[in-house]
């Protein structure tokens, strides 16, 4: 029976509250309080009015046979009975934890949606760390508090529901060192984001013991939405459309003024006459004068030399200065297939540069759920199709996710409860990536010749499908060298990929009394995938076919007794212990074409030129089982400490070294329960202390060999590159942290401030040993690693009123890390070796991941020494620390303002310093595409011309100082592409750029309609939203590229290669409710 | 669980834990032969430092550029990685001897095993100088010392003298890509590296040169062109010559003639540059050395060469004769009669590349090529380096040895010709003090310092 409630909203000294909602519990209708805090609502005698309210505690009242109910709010003090979700799923009250979590709402990540969603946390929780690689469902590294190991994964574990999520890239180690592939994602991004109900970050040691070994780099709990006891079904949906463009600060600016070649290497002799006797260009009737950039030829065999050729070989920007007047046989003109074959053009830039490549993209998301529930039980069910058009031609991503969750009360004391959840991703023409012909950006930003108008190479090839390429063999072999018809790589060269993935788990709860209950659980995550990859005959490499097929699953038993009991009116204990059982199999084998394809377009591995080679296979299992208990004492509602123990055995550590302990030991002090003030809302101290062990991978205790491919009838094994360990053991973190947290002024002002200190010791390691060993590397519990910092989350809400209110969330931290020793007489540990001459190091005394290659040759001043010739000297070691991939500090700002029914979010994400090196600008100032290689000297002359003694020389000074210490006055020659800026001449050093940025990663203006509005209809709300991301570089300091571009997640970050410019992608959403 | 059934976990149910030693054998032999062969700018340059061919448009390797590819980490790693470490358990294996074979089966195997294994020791040392040697190969020690390249010859030479009567036996034969297990080659070819190792010691180490090359020709070395220590390649990858991967099959047109070989073939109208060379252009013509060089106006590779199972030659006849005709020159090791070695080394020489012996005897008439004793380095020095167009580790070492032929200093750096390679990076940053101590004791770690045995 329906009536109507009216009533009064106050605070605790009677001032009357606007604006706060009004809500029958489990429905969607509700109110708010007007300017004199004055409501009506129409609701049933059964219903429950739920009034909340920004910084207040959120109150209940059951309406029962009242028609008024005036309601007193008290301060929020929402700390203290917040409760959050804890390692192993527990949730638990926030004020007892005796470590740092952050939480990030379910809206915060789904709002602007991501195709990866992990990229939705960047800048939103301080210590988290994101890179996304930058294309299309590529992967994003995601590390808190740094490195924690060497060698091994340092990414955070994601915990959706209970259930241990697969995060692994499944990248070639070639990908993730440059040498080309695709990335195809972490498989975090299968989950859906429009699914997520709250994350919350565990950043310490402390608040994963529980996971065990797992846990050392953090961990990302998620939980997502349930279903609501409620009257009738819930039924939502979203719908977002976003389309995507590059940004242009991200793409080279190409210079216009010369074109190809490497430099003016063509002789005056241009041939031999019928005498043997030399033709020279400048005897050739009508020929313009000798020019050493071009080919001059006798294309019809009359005997005259005047028709010139681009040096179709020659991908480079170091050739003839443009001129009009220059008519040359460009590449459209030897393709008989083209309408331009036979016709010189003028010697001009290309109208369309590579920047006109790019697309715009597209994404659209549509999400579906009913949720409802009954006294006993919830369900909800969703269904989410999400699809992605990139940047480039023919690329897209689709993903399909279907997710139910449900729960049963069997008896009072018997719960039941599932979540399942199935996801299928199929994906087509992702970027190719790093120094390959597959990735259009290695032409683009390497070696490219700038009088290529790439329009007219994408109408080549649409008019031909053939692979019409900029750079043939010659004039007359009309094959391909080094670099395709970028748009023939896109459409004839992709890749596709499908996955089929499913967790999910099961749980049943026993309440045996009131102080013990039981739970039993079963996770499981599996999926399987296939990517395929292909060439096409006519590509400038082997054509092939290559298929890899992947299945990989986890499955985790829990059986965990809870207890918690108050042993007097001040002293409550309770805790868990538990049994883990966790098993993971992994199973790929992968397959390609030998020698290339015989039947062009046909990718099936019958198609091969020369029979098969054997596949590549992988199998092996792992097994872990683990007995744990954490016990808490709570004392007057105020002081807290609490132990965990944890023995976990693993098979992946030597049968007499496979089991290990693990303690931590935490504890909280409320002292806004001790320091009673009005001004003081909350305040929480924390401190903590753990240790995690952890073992490894699978076979790295017995050596195997491999069996190559026969040799005719002989059989071929090798030994392999990695040399086994039996004698290793588990790896030991030591981690310890202080945190303070304090809201004041009725919650208006809050911080939140983390100090820790993570120790990594007899870390294992695949660590590279001189290959006079026989070995390249083995595996040893070598080093030990620091990570120490700070994080600080702030909240503020400066303004409050009726209508209008703003708060601003700071997040800020900086992580020190250093590596402390690796093995002895071991002084380097290389995470990679990278093309360019340089590697990414883990070396004693500097932070994890410094950068070494050549530097230049100082002087004691400090300057550069200058060599005789005009250039810079370089050291001959390329063992010098040129730079370091950890950043200073990275920080986030969000701010949101709320007028009425209109909302604004903006994020503004920093990363101050780190390094990164680009093998980009390293070839692309030798080879002259960029707009810094020309220009005018301090003469004033173009710095291409020769170098002369006269007031007409080009070249340049360097700055600089002599060997015997006077200024530099040679002018080095800037003509050819040995030139002082690229890779011919200059140091690594001066290719490794600063990483930080200011990015306005985030926009969201959502307008939600008036409930009177909606009130004729069948829609209970409704908001629409304008939405942004990444629209704004505000600062930067690397030059035509995004700094956070890279490979792939892993541990080779702080070098690019190919870089992909970074995308702005905007739309709109709407969501509704029935 | 019990224990056992967890620590079974790390067995890998795809990989051996062991297999026969011919295994091993086979794919050490393959492994140096590629190596050899090979001319991928990321590993191997001796055809460049060599001067027989030259880059088109990427002048770094011609120029002696060697760190931007890793060139000698690769050179080094593939020798004691993917040879001497599998011959070292193909030995171990064979020792164990779980197929009970005979003693003499076990001598043979074990003899076979030390040939390649001497072969790559010298390989290593002839590229860097002081290399590890007698810590190498451990599995219980990463920083390997490194020893005196004298030394190390002098332990290689006493080990070949040792072997030599272990050939009685039946060794690997359908495991044994390069003789099929003839045992009477596997002798000659190891008297013929006893050769050539002690040719090196020539004016450095008057007696062990003496001792080496009077054993070796004692024994027996090679005698005609029949004991060739050839690997033949097969048509289909990845069993495939090198070059054809890196000429043919890439598509690429890195590499053209070199002017310096080019050039002197030309004035001796050399018979074998239709065997060497493509007739892609009207004549010869041979890059500049070191400069860039248009792909299409140069003499290219001949289709023989770039032929997918063009055989590598690890060692030839060609070359024993002209060790001979040194030692003969220098009056070492009992050895006479420079003048016959000499012709009969041009004469294997062209009746193995162009398969026609009466082409030798006009070319041998010429005055360029018809030996004088007053001027025999020059001669043989030049001879042998064309001869060894096919095995340019042995070009180089008659450049370093004999100081000839003339080779040109590299166009665009202006370089000299490198002595050595200079040690892998990753020496540096995984065995640093050891690293130093070698490159002090062999005069530092340039590529101007001369090895050992290299005279001046």
């Amino acid at each position: 029976q329906e009536k109507t409630v009216t009533g009064t909203v106050t605070d605790e000294t009677g001032m009357p509250l606007p604006g706060v909602n009004v809500l029958i519990e489990g429905t969607t209708q509700g109110t708010q309080t007007d300017f004199d805090g004055n409501y009506s609502i129409s609701a049933s005698s059964e219903s429950t009015l739920v009034f909340s309210y920004v910084g207040m505690v959120t109150t209940k009242k059951m309406v029962g046979s009242k028609s008024t109910i005036d309601v007193i709010m008290k301060a929020d003090a929402s700390e203290l009975d917040e409760v959050v979700v804890t390692a192993l799923g527990i949730e638990r009250e926030k004020k007892s934890l005796g470590y740092a979590t952050q939480e990030v709402s379910g809206n915060e990540v789904s709002d602007v949606p991501q195709s990866n969603f992990v990229n939705s946390l960047q800048g939103k929780v301080a210590g988290l760390q994101v890179n996304p690689s930058g294309t299309m469902g590529g992967s994003s590294n995601t590390v808190i508090r740094g490195n924690a190991s060497l060698t091994g994964n340092n990414q955070a574990l994601y915990v959706i529901d209970g259930i241990i999520i697969d995060n692994s890239n499944n990248n070639t180690t070639d990908q993730q060192g440059g040498r080309g592939g695709y990335d195809y994602g972490n498989a975090a991004t299968d989950i859906n984001p429009e699914d997520i109900a709250s994350i919350n970050v565990l950043k310490g040691a402390a608040a994963t013991a529980l996971y065990g070994s797992r846990a050392a780099n953090g961990a990302i709990i998620i939980e997502t939405k349930k279903g609501q006891k409620r009257k009738g079904i819930g039924v939502s949906v979203s719908s977002t459309v976003m389309v995507s463009e590059v940004n242009d600060e991200t793409l080279p600016e190409y210079q216009k003024e010369y074109g190809a070649g490497y430099g003016p290497y063509y002789s005056d002799r241009i041939g031999t006459d019928v005498n043997g006797d030399a033709i020279y260009w400048e005897d050739q009737p009508g020929s313009q004068p000798w020019d050493p950039y071009f080919t001059n030829v006798d294309s019809n065999g009359n005997g005259v030399y005047n028709t010139l050729y681009t040096p179709f070989t020659e991908d480079a920007s170091y050739g003839a200065a443009f001129n009009p007047n220059i008519m040359v046989n460009q590449w459209n003109s030897i393709y008989p297939s083209l309408p331009t074959f036979g016709q010189a053009t003028p010697w001009l830039p290309g109208k369309n540069d590579p920047n006109s490549i790019w697309e715009t993209g597209m994404t659209t998301i549509n999400s579906f759920a009913l949720d409802g529930g009954s006294d006993t039980g919830t369900f909800r069910l969703s269904v989410t199709n999400f699809d992605q058009e990139g940047v480039l031609p023919n690329s897209k991503i689709k993903r399909n996710t279907i997710k139910f969750s449900g729960q049963q009360d069997l008896t009072e004391k018997f719960k039941a409860g599932a979540t399942f959840n199935y996801v299928k991703t199929d994906g087509k023409g992702r970027y190719g990536t790093g120094y390959d012909s597959e990735n259009p950006m290695q032409q683009f930003r390497q070696w490219w010749q700038t009088n290529v108008d790439l329009k007219e190479q994408k109408e080549a090839y649409l008019l031909t499908r053939q692979n019409i390429t900029w750079n043939p063999r010659s004039r007359t072999d009309l094959r391909p060298i080094y670099s395709d018809n970028p748009y023939w790589t896109r459409y004839e060269n992709y890749q596709t990929d499908n996955r089929h993935r499913y967790f999910g788990n099961f749980n049943l709860n026993y309440e045996l009394n009131d102080v013990f209950s039981v739970l039993g659980r079963f996770t499981f995550d599996t999926y399987n995938e296939i990517r395929e990859e292909r060439r096409n005959v006519g590509s400038s490499g082997v054509s092939g076919y290559s298929k890899y097929l992947n299945t990989q699953s986890e499955y985790n038993y829990d059986i965990i007794l809870s207890f918690n009991k108050d042993l007097n009116d001040d002293l409550n204990l309770e805790g868990i212990a538990g049994w883990n059982l966790r098993r993971q199999d992994w199973n790929s084998i992968s397959q390609s074409t030998n020698g290339g394809l015989r039947v062009p377009g046909l990718y099936a591995l019958s198609n091969t030129v020369s029979n098969l080679l054997a596949p590549t296979e992988y199998e092996a299992t792992k097994m872990v089982d683990g007995l744990y208990a954490r016990a808490s004492l709570g004392y007057l509602n105020t002081y807290f400490i609490e132990g965990t123990l944890r023995r976990d055995r693993s098979s992946s550590l030597p049968a007499d070294n496979n089991s290990y302990y693990y303690p931590s030991i935490s504890t909280s002090i409320l002292l806004s329960n001790i320091i009673e003030e009005d001004w003081l809302s909350f305040a929480k101290f924390r401190a903590n202390y753990a240790e995690v062990s952890n073992d490894t991978d699978p076979q790295r205790i017995i050596q195997t060999l491999a069996l190559l491919d026969p040799f005719g009838e002989a059989a071929v094994a090798s030994n392999v590159n990695l040399l086994r360990n039996p004698d290793l053991k588990p790896e030991r973190l030591k981690a310890y942290e202080f945190g303070l947290e304090a809201n004041f002024l009725k919650n208006r002002l809050g911080f939140d401030v983390t100090y820790y200190n993570n120790t990594t010791e007899d870390l294992i390691t695949p660590v590279s040993i001189s290959n006079a060993t026989g070995f390249s590397s083995t595996i040893r519990n070598a080093g030990s690693l620091e990570n120490k910092g700070f994080e600080v989350q702030m909240r503020l809400n400066p303004i409050k009123m009726e209508d209008f209110s703003w708060n601003m969330t700071v997040n800020w931290a900086r992580n020190r890390s250093e590596v402390i020793s690796l093995e002895e007489g071991l002084d380097n540990l290389p995470l990679a070796s990278l093309q360019g001459g340089i590697t990414i190091d883990a070396s004693p005394g500097q932070p994890y991941g410094a950068i070494r290659g050549t530097d230049y040759i100082y002087n004691e001043n400090g300057q550069r020494v200058v060599g005789s010739n005009g250039y810079y000297l370089t050291t001959d070691s390329n063992n010098n620390i040129i730079g370091n991939i950890q950043p200073d500090w990275t920080g986030g700002i969000q701010n949101t303002f709320k007028y009425k029914n209109l909302s604004l979010g903006f994020l503004i994400d920093v990363q101050k310093g780190g390094d990164i090196f680009s093998l980009d600008t390293w070839y692309g100032y030798a080879t002259g595409l960029y707009k810094n290689t020309t220009g005018l000297n301090d003469l004033g002359n173009p710095l291409r011309d020769p170098v002369t003694n006269g007031a007409d020389s080009g070249g340049l000074i360097l700055p600089g100082v002599t060997e015997d210490g006077q200024p530099n006055t040679t002018r080095a020659s800037f003509n050819t592409y040995a030139n002082p800026y690229g890779y011919a001449r200059a140091a690594n050093k001066d290719h490794v750029y600063d990483a930080s940025f200011v990015k306005l990663r985030e926009v969201n203006l959502t307008y939600r309609f008036n409930d009177n509005l909606l009130e004729k209809t069948f829609i209970n709300t409704a908001s629409i939203s304008l939405i942004g991301r990444n629209l704004w570089i505000i600062d930067k300091n690397i030059p035509f590229s995004d700094p956070e571009a890279g490979l792939s997640s892993g541990n080779v970050q702080g070098y690019q290669s190919g870089a992909y410019p970074a995308v702005r992608e905007f739309g709109a959403s709407l969501k509704l409710t029935f | 669980c019990s224990d056992d059934k967890y620590e079974r976990l790390n067995e890998d149910p795809k990989n051996p834990e062991s297999v026969p030693a011919g295994f091993l054998f086979s794919n050490a032999t393959k492994s140096l032969s590629d190596q050899n062969a090979n001319l991928n700018v990321n590993t191997n340059i001796f055809r460049f430092i060599s001067q027989y061919l030259t880059a088109t448009t990427y002048l770094d390797e011609p120029n002696y550029e060697l760190r931007e590819r890793n060139i000698p980490q690769n050179h080094w790693s593939i020798l004691y990685r993917n040879v001497l470490r599998d011959l070292k358990d193909a030995k171990e294996t064979v020792l164990e001897n779980e197929d009970l074979l005979t003693q003499e089966e076990v001598d043979a195997r074990i003899a076979q095993i030390t040939v390649i294994e001497v072969y790559t020791w010298q390989f290593l040392v002839d590229t860097f100088g002081d290399i590890p040697y007698s810590e190498a190969l451990a599995k219980d020690n990463y920083l390997p010392k490194y020893d005196n390249a004298a030394g190390i010859y002098e332990d290689l030479i006493m080990q070949l003298i040792a072997i030599n009567s272990d050939f009685a036996g039946q060794g690997f034969s359908s495991q044994d890509l390069i003789y099929g297990g003839d045992m009477a080659k596997w002798q000659k070819f190891s008297n013929s590296l006893l050769l050539r190792l002690g040719a090196r010691l020539i004016n450095v180490n008057a007696t062990l040169a003496n001792d080496a090359i009077q054993a070796a020709t004692t024994n027996g070395v090679m005698t005609s062109n029949d004991d060739n220590a050839l690997f033949t390649y097969l048509d289909s990858p990845p069993n495939t010559n090198p070059i054809w991967e890196d000429v043919i099959q890439s598509g690429r047109n890195d590499y053209v003639a070199a002017n310096t070989i080019v050039d002197y073939m030309n004035t001796l109208n050399d018979p074998r540059r239709m065997a060497y060379f493509d007739d892609n252009v009207s004549g010869y013509i041979g890059g500049t050395y070191g400069a860039e060089s248009p792909y299409g106006s140069h003499t290219h590779l001949s289709d023989k060469m770039t032929d997918p199972s063009h055989p590598g030659i690890l060692m030839d006849y060609a070359e024993v004769e002209f060790l001979l005709a040194q030692a003969a020159a220098e009056g070492v090791g009992g050895v006479s009669n420079a003048a016959s070695h000499y012709e009969n080394g041009i004469t294997a020489s062209i009746t193995y590349w162009t398969g026609d012996s009466s082409l030798a005897a006009a070319y041998l008439a010429q005055p360029g090529v018809s030996y004088n004793a007053a001027n025999w380095k020059e001669l043989v020095g030049k001879q042998f380096w064309i001869a060894m167009f096919d095995n340019p580790m042995q070009g180089w070492y008659v450049w370093r040895k004999l100081n000839n032929p003339t080779l040109n200093t590299a166009a665009q750096s202006g370089n000299p010709v490198p002595l050595r390679y200079t040690y892998p990076i990753n020496e540096q940053n995984l065995n640093a003090a050891n690293y130093e101590a070698g490159s002090a004791a062999i005069g530092g770690d340039d590529q101007q310092t001369p090895l050992f045995w290299d005279e001046d």
